[in-house]
C-alpha cells in the first residue's frame, strides 16, 4: 500500500464515522430523507462559497454551504406547517429548487471555476491526496483529511457532551421540553452538524454517497441492537468497514470509489436484513413457524384437557377432531412428547401433570394477558415473547 | 340519553380539605391556537395543592393541550400560567409529566431502566450525566411500580400496561410536587389500572398534587376528588362530590347525561 492509498482509506473512514453519528439520530427521528435534501440543497451555498474563496476546503465555504443546509430544513418545516402538503412533499419541493439554482450557477460560470456537477454528485476521493495542506512549507497531509478530521472532532465532542439531551429529545420531545431541554435547539443543532458533515464529506464522496453513509450504517445497526450506545458503535464500525472494503473493491474493479463504497453498504444491509438474529428476515420466518406449531400444540393440549372420553383422545382420531393435516399432527405430537406434556398409552393420549399445568397457565395468560406468571415460559416458547 | 353507572365510594374515605391549602397551579386567561384556530379559549383555572384531579371532556376538547401549555411545551397566544406563584420556567423541578403513551416510539433502542433514568435528567441539567445516585432512584421507582424484574428489557418487548408503568416510574423518579398525566389508563389492563390509581392516591396522601387527563367517566368519582370539565372553554372545576353532575356533563358533552349513583 502506498501513502496515497492509506490516505484515501483514512479519509473515507473518517467521513464514514462523521456521517454515522448524526445519521444514527436521523434514522431514529425518522428523518432519513432530510439528509438527502441537505446533501443536494447545499450546492448553491457551495458554489457561492467557491466563487468567493476559490477553495473547496475553505472554512467560509463550509459554513456558507452548511447554512444552506439548515435553511433547507427550515423551509421544509415551514411548508409542512402550512398543513397543505405532507413532509415528504415539502422535501421534494425544496431541495430540487435549491439544487437547480446551484446547477445553473455552475453552468453560467463553468469557464471560470473548477467545479463540475459530476464531482459534486459522486465526489473525487481518488484525487483527494493531491490537494495537500502546506503549513510554512511543510506538507502535513491532504486538505480534506484535515477538514473531515476537524469536523469529526467537533461532532464527537458534541455527541459526548449532549448525549443525554440528544437521547431524551429524540425519544420523547414532550418530556424533554417539560424538563427544560429545548428540543428545537437540539433539533437545529443536529441539523447544523448534519449539514456541516455533509459539506465536509462532499468533496471526498459526493452528494449521493453522503446520504448512503449517513443512513445505511445506522439502519444496519438498528436491526442488530436495542441499545443506543451500541447502535452508534455498530453504525461507526459498519461505516468504516464499508469505506475500506469499498475502496479495495474499487481498486479491484478499477471503478469509482464512491460507487464501490455505496455498493458495499447496500450488500452489508442486505446481509444483515437477512441474517440479523431477532429482526432479520430468516429469524422472523423461523419464529412465525415456531409460533404456528406452538399454537397448534396449545390447541391440542386444550382439546385433551376438555375431553375425558377415550374416543376423543385416540391418536388416529386426533386428526379429524382437530382438523389437522397429518404432518402437523405428527410434529405437534412429538413436541408434546418431548416436553413430557402427554403420555401415549395404547394409542390413547392423556395429559401429564406438567402438560395440564402448562395448559392452564397458558390459557390464563391468553385470557388475562397478565405477564408475570409466564416469565419462565418465555425462554422455551416463542408464543409468549410479546 | 347516556347513562353512566357509578359505584358509590366506601364511606371510610376521608375528604382532603383541599381548598384550605395553597394554590398549586394557577391558569389565567389562557388561549391556545393551532394555525390561528383556538383550541383552548380563555381558560381560568385554580388547582389547589393536594388534590387528585381529573380533566374530562370530549375528544378535541383541548385536554392534552391544556397540560402541554401549562408545561411550556406549547406556546399560548394569550394568558399566563404559574406554579406556586411563579412562572413554570422557574419551577420545573416541582413538576413531573407523563405524556400519552402513543406520543413516543417504543421501538427506540433503549431499556426500561434507561427510560426511567430520563426522569432524573431534569434535576441534572445540561451536560451532566446520570450516575449511581440517579440509577438507584430509578431502580426504586421501578420497584414501586412492580417493574423491577423487567429493568433490562427493551421497551418494545413490554406490554402496553408495562409501558405505562415505566412512564409512571419515570415521573416518580422526578420526585416532584405536581404530577401531570396524559391518559395514563389508556390501553392498560385492569390490574395495571388499579396499580396506577393506587400509586396516584398514595401521591395525594403524601401531599402531592396530581392532574390526570381522563376518559372513563364511570371511574371519576371512584378515583378522583377533584374534577375539571373542559370543552375548549372551561365548563366547571371543583370537588367531584359538588360538581360531578348531569348538568355539567351535559354542558361538556352536549348530550343528556344521567348520573345514577348505585348504593
Amino acid at each position: 500500500m502506498n501513502s496515497a492509498q492509506i490516505e484515501i482509506q483514512l479519509i473515507a473512514s473518517l467521513v464514514a464515522i462523521a456521517c454515522a453519528i448524526p445519521g444514527t439520530f436521523l434514522v431514529l427521528r425518522k428523518m432519513a430523507m432530510i439528509s438527502d435534501a441537505i446533501s443536494h440543497s447545499i450546492l448553491p451555498g457551495l458554489v457561492v462559497g467557491f466563487f468567493i474563496t476559490q477553495d473547496l476546503n475553505s472554512p467560509l465555504l463550509i459554513l456558507l454551504a452548511a447554512l444552506t443546509g439548515v435553511i433547507t430544513v427550515i423551509l421544509v418545516e415551514r411548508i409542512q406547517k402550512t398543513g397543505l402538503v405532507k413532509e415528504d412533499t415539502a422535501i421534494g419541493l425544496v431541495f430540487p429548487a435549491l439544487f437547480s439554482i446551484g446547477v445553473i450557477l455552475i453552468a453560467k460560470n463553468a469557464n471560470d471555476v473548477h467545479l463540475d456537477v459530476d464531482a459534486v454528485l459522486l465526489g473525487e476521493l481518488a484525487f483527494a491526496p493531491f490537494d495537500r495542506l502546506i503549513i510554512s512549507g511543510v506538507d502535513v497531509g491532504p486538505k480534506s483529511l484535515w477538514v473531515i478530521g476537524i469536523i469529526l472532532s467537533v461532532t464527537i465532542t458534541l455527541l459526548i457532551a449532549f448525549f443525554k439531551e440528544l437521547k431524551i429529545s429524540t425519544f420523547d420531545a414532550g418530556l424533554a421540553a417539560s424538563l427544560g431541554f429545548s428540543p428545537a435547539l437540539i433539533h437545529y443543532g443536529l441539523m447544523t452538524v448534519a449539514s456541516i458533515t455533509t459539506v465536509g464529506s462532499f468533496d471526498a464522496v459526493g452528494a449521493i454517497l453522503v446520504v448512503a453513509l449517513m443512513i445505511a450504517p445506522a439502519a444496519c445497526a438498528y436491526l442488530l441492537t436495542t441499545d443506543l450506545k451500541k447502535m452508534l458503535g455498530l453504525a461507526i464500525i459498519f461505516g468504516v468497514f464499508s469505506a475500506i472494503s469499498g475502496y479495495w473493491l474499487a481498486h479491484w474493479l478499477d471503478a469509482s470509489i464512491a460507487g464501490s463504497i455505496t455498493t458495499m453498504l447496500g450488500l452489508l444491509f442486505l446481509f444483515i436484513y437477512l441474517f440479523a438474529p431477532n429482526k432479520g428476515l430468516i429469524a422472523v420466518i423461523y419464529r412465525e413457524k415456531q409460533q404456528r406449531i406452538e399454537v397448534s400444540l396449545l390447541t391440542f393440549l386444550l382439546h385433551l384437557k376438555n375431553h375425558s372420553e377415550e374416543r376423543e383422545r385416540h391418536v388416529n382420531h386426533l386428526q379429524e377432531h382437530i382438523n389437522w393435516q397429518k404432518v402437523r399432527a405428527k410434529t405437534v405430537l412429538e413436541l408434546a412428547l418431548k416436553n413430557n406434556m402427554i403420555l401415549i398409552d395404547n394409542k390413547i393420549v392423556s395429559l401429564t401433570q406438567k402438560g395440564d399445568e402448562f395448559t392452564s397457565k397458558a390459557i390464563d395468560y391468553i385470557i388475562t394477558n397478565e405477564d408475570a406468571q409466564i416469565e419462565d415460559m418465555k425462554d422455551d416458547f416463542f408464543l409468549f415473547r410479546g | 340519553m347516556n347513562r353512566i353507572k357509578i359505584m358509590k365510594e366506601p364511606s371510610e374515605k376521608k375528604e382532603i380539605p383541599a381548598s384550605a391549602g395553597r394554590i398549586a397551579v394557577q391558569v389565567d386567561d389562557l388561549t391556545v391556537a393551532y394555525n390561528y384556530k383556538p383550541v383552548l379559549w380563555d381558560i381560568d383555572l385554580e388547582i389547589p395543592e393536594g388534590v387528585l384531579m381529573a380533566i374530562v371532556g370530549p375528544n378535541g376538547a383541548g385536554k392534552s393541550t391544556l397540560i402541554k401549555s401549562i408545561l411550556g411545551i406549547l406556546k399560548p397566544i394569550a394568558g399566563s400560567v404559574s406554579i406556586y406563584g411563579k412562572p413554570y420556567d422557574q419551577q420545573r423541578k416541582l413538576v413531573a409529566y407523563v405524556p400519552q403513551k402513543g406520543s413516543v416510539d417504543w421501538d427506540f433502542p433503549t431499556t426500561a431502566l434507561d427510560v426511567v433514568m430520563m426522569g432524573t435528567y431534569g434535576s441534572l441539567g445540561w451536560i451532566k450525566r446520570p450516575g449511581q445516585k440517579e440509577k438507584k432512584a430509578a431502580l426504586e421507582a421501578l420497584e414501586k411500580v412492580g417493574m423491577l424484574p423487567f429493568k433490562s428489557r427493551q421497551i418494545s418487548q413490554l406490554s402496553g400496561g408495562q409501558q405505562q408503568r415505566i412512564f409512571l416510574a419515570r415521573a416518580l423518579v422526578q420526585d416532584a410536587s405536581i404530577y401531570f398525566m396524559d391518559e395514563p389508563f389508556q390501553g392498560v389492563d385492569a390490574t395495571t389500572e388499579i396499580a396506577i390509581i393506587n400509586i396516584l392516591k398514595e401521591l395525594r396522601k403524601s401531599g402531592k398534587t396530581v392532574i390526570v387527563v381522563h376518559h372513563d367517566l364511570q371511574t371519576v368519582p371512584e378515583y378522583f376528588d377533584w374534577v375539571t370539565f373542559l370543552n375548549v372553554k372551561k365548563i366547571a372545576t371543583g370537588p367531584v362530590k359538588d360538581i360531578f353532575n348531569d348538568d355539567n356533563l351535559t354542558k361538556t358533552y352536549g348530550i343528556n347525561y344521567k348520573v345514577s349513583i348505585q348504593e
